[in-house]
């Protein structure tokens, strides 16, 4: 057998670390080999996800074939948010899906069985499932991102693409904590369909745009109750040093950090309420 | 045994079924109403999103193929209340049946599959076309109203509006069939939300597209379902060429109605049913 034994339990907190990814790894296998099973399915999610991301695309370049400016802002500014959501919606879809089947999975009192593993229950929930149509996202974000980088106007040097690794990384973080902390609804809200978390993950699509053509209200939302800005207008605006409070955009690992807390927070409130099933 | 057909249901006895079947949709949608709203606060906030998108794209430029900002709103708005119809709570249900199989049980009806679930999108339609009316004027109010539409336009935008229904469920219906072969209907649903988008002109009026795009948009199913009565409403739609566009809103409307009971004899045929 090629596989590799499963790391022990032990105290150390990177013996942990490594025993988990390793558990994470696995579960996200099992699950790619049962789609692979279903390939029809992989095709059709596939060429869904490359469709809405090349749609909302092809509208974006629409209206700025009209007007190829607005409020300063050029396509290839706003391609740059627009690809770091497409990608952070990417990631979140193929290596955390699962955090969508939460709401289900309490509904039905299915959680019993992820608490009776020695492998942490959020964890098992989020490699629960993978979404194949993340890889449709990942292409239009990436092929994206590469023409933006290309586009703007960024000094590059060692320290700028370091720090845009950071950004990048964090932002895609971002996405995964926020997905985890509104489908922890499912705690609260009977309803088996996440669409609590829906809508809020539609909230978040407002980040694809600048935040200052929002109101305060919006700003304020994406910015602080739920910092979906932080998935990509403010890590572009990082990156490109040259808006309005840009600064701000290198708190992005730190705010990538408290959404994953706060996921993490609230999964383990949940779990308190959990009346598990036959109740 | 006597293996004859039961005899059919007299006309008004099918019309007292469908009545009914509509009732009890609105009923059921109005019992899990916290479900439903929150699907459509999704859809109000793409909308939202759209109308602070092209607040400050034309408050760079006055008017971009003949919209200004008043005629925007009322057309992106007009469009919204549209799209609220046949929404995706319709659109699950129709898909769940087949999936889960319940539909075996619905084929031992006495009553016609198709018009049976247009009843029910009609009870649902209800409750949509109510809370889009909502949510649409609070937005035209929070953004500075809308200008009223022409009254030369009525008539055809009262008929356009009213084709808007039977148009959005005859593709809503006819792509849920997808599942009798693909039995996954998550994807089906978002790759055709994705051209629904695109063409239909909901978010981006079709003004806006490349030429080709345009002209494909002009004579496919989608503009009916958003652009043409957004355009009637906002005034940017008059004379033959609006005739025009509801003519071919009402020719696809009818097609697709027939279109699908052709399709429902092949997709029927498809059906496996467990545990009986």
């Amino acid at each position: 057998m090629d596989v590799l034994p499963l790391p022990p339990l032990a105290p150390s907190p990177l013996a942990r670390l490594r025993r988990s990814v390793w558990l994470y790894r696995r579960c996200l296998g099992a699950h790619l080999r049962s789609t692979l099973e279903y390939e029809k399915d992989f095709w059709v999610l596939s060429v869904a996800a490359l469709l809405t991301q090349g749609v909302g695309v092809l509208l974006l370049s629409a209206v700025f074939r009209a007007i190829p400016q607005f409020d300063g802002w050029r396509f290839w500014d706003v391609a740059l948010g627009y690809a770091l959501v497409a990608l952070g919606e990417g990631v979140a879809v193929l290596l955390a899906q699962g955090a969508w089947g939460l709401a289900w999975t309490v509904n039905t009192g299915d959680l019993d069985i992820a608490l009776t593993r020695p492998y942490s229950p959020a964890l098992q929930v989020l490699s629960s499932q993978i979404g194949m149509n993340g890889l449709g996202n990942l292409v239009i974000g990436g092929a994206l991102l590469a023409g933006a980088l290309a586009h703007v106007d960024v000094p590059w040097d060692a320290g700028r693409v370091a720090l845009a690794a950071v950004l990048l990384v964090s932002a895609l973080l971002v996405k995964v904590g926020l997905n985890l902390a509104t489908n922890c609804a499912g705690f609260w809200l009977a309803s088996p369909f996440p669409m609590f978390a829906f809508s809020m993950h539609t909230l978040g699509e407002l980040a694809r745009f600048p935040i200052t053509i929002y109101g305060m209200g919006v700003r304020v939302a994406l910015t602080v109750a739920l910092p979906y800005a932080f998935m990509s207008f403010f890590p572009a605006s990082a990156l490109l040093q040259e808006r309005h409070l840009w600064q701000l955009g290198l708190l992005t690992p730190l705010v990538a950090a408290w959404c994953l807390a706060l996921g993490a927070w609230l999964f383990r409130r949940g779990l308190l309420r959990y009346e598990s099933a036959g109740q | 045994m006597s293996s004859a057909a039961p005899p059919a249901p007299a006309r008004h006895q099918s019309w007292v079924a469908y009545r009914g079947l509509a009732r009890a949709a609105l009923r059921s949608l109005v019992a899990y109403q916290g479900a439903f709203l929150f699907g459509l606060l999704a859809s109000v906030f793409s909308a939202l999103a759209m109308l602070y998108l092209w607040r400050a794209v034309l408050a760079s430029s006055p008017a971009a193929h003949g919209f200004d900002w008043p005629h925007m709103r009322a057309y992106l708005l007009a469009a919204f209340v549209a799209g609220s119809l046949a929404s995706s709570w319709v659109d699950y249900r129709l898909a769940f049946r087949i999936q889960r199989g319940d539909v075996g049980l619905d084929l031992v009806r006495p009553v016609d599959y198709q018009r049976a679930r247009f009843a029910e999108a009609v009870g649902f339609g209800a409750y949509e076309l109510g809370t889009g009316l909502v949510v649409a004027g609070v937005a035209a109010l929070a953004f500075g109203g809308v200008p009223a539409p022409p009254l030369g336009s009525l008539p055809l935008l009262l008929l356009s509006a009213l084709l808007v229904l039977p148009l959005r469920f005859g593709l809503v219906y006819a792509s849920a069939m997808a599942v009798f072969w693909t039995q996954n209907y998550v994807g089906v649903q978002a790759g055709r939300l994705a051209l629904v988008s695109l063409f239909s002109g909901a978010l981006v009026p079709l003004a806006f597209l490349p030429d080709w795009l345009r002209l494909l948009a002009a004579v496919l199913p989608f503009a009916g379902m958003a652009s043409t009565p957004a355009l009637l409403f906002s005034g940017q739609l008059q004379g033959a060429e609006a005739g025009a566009a509801v003519a071919v809103q009402a020719a696809w409307t009818v097609g697709l109605w027939y279109g699908t009971r052709g399709l429902w004899r092949a997709a029927s045929r498809q059906l496996t049913v467990h545990g009986g």
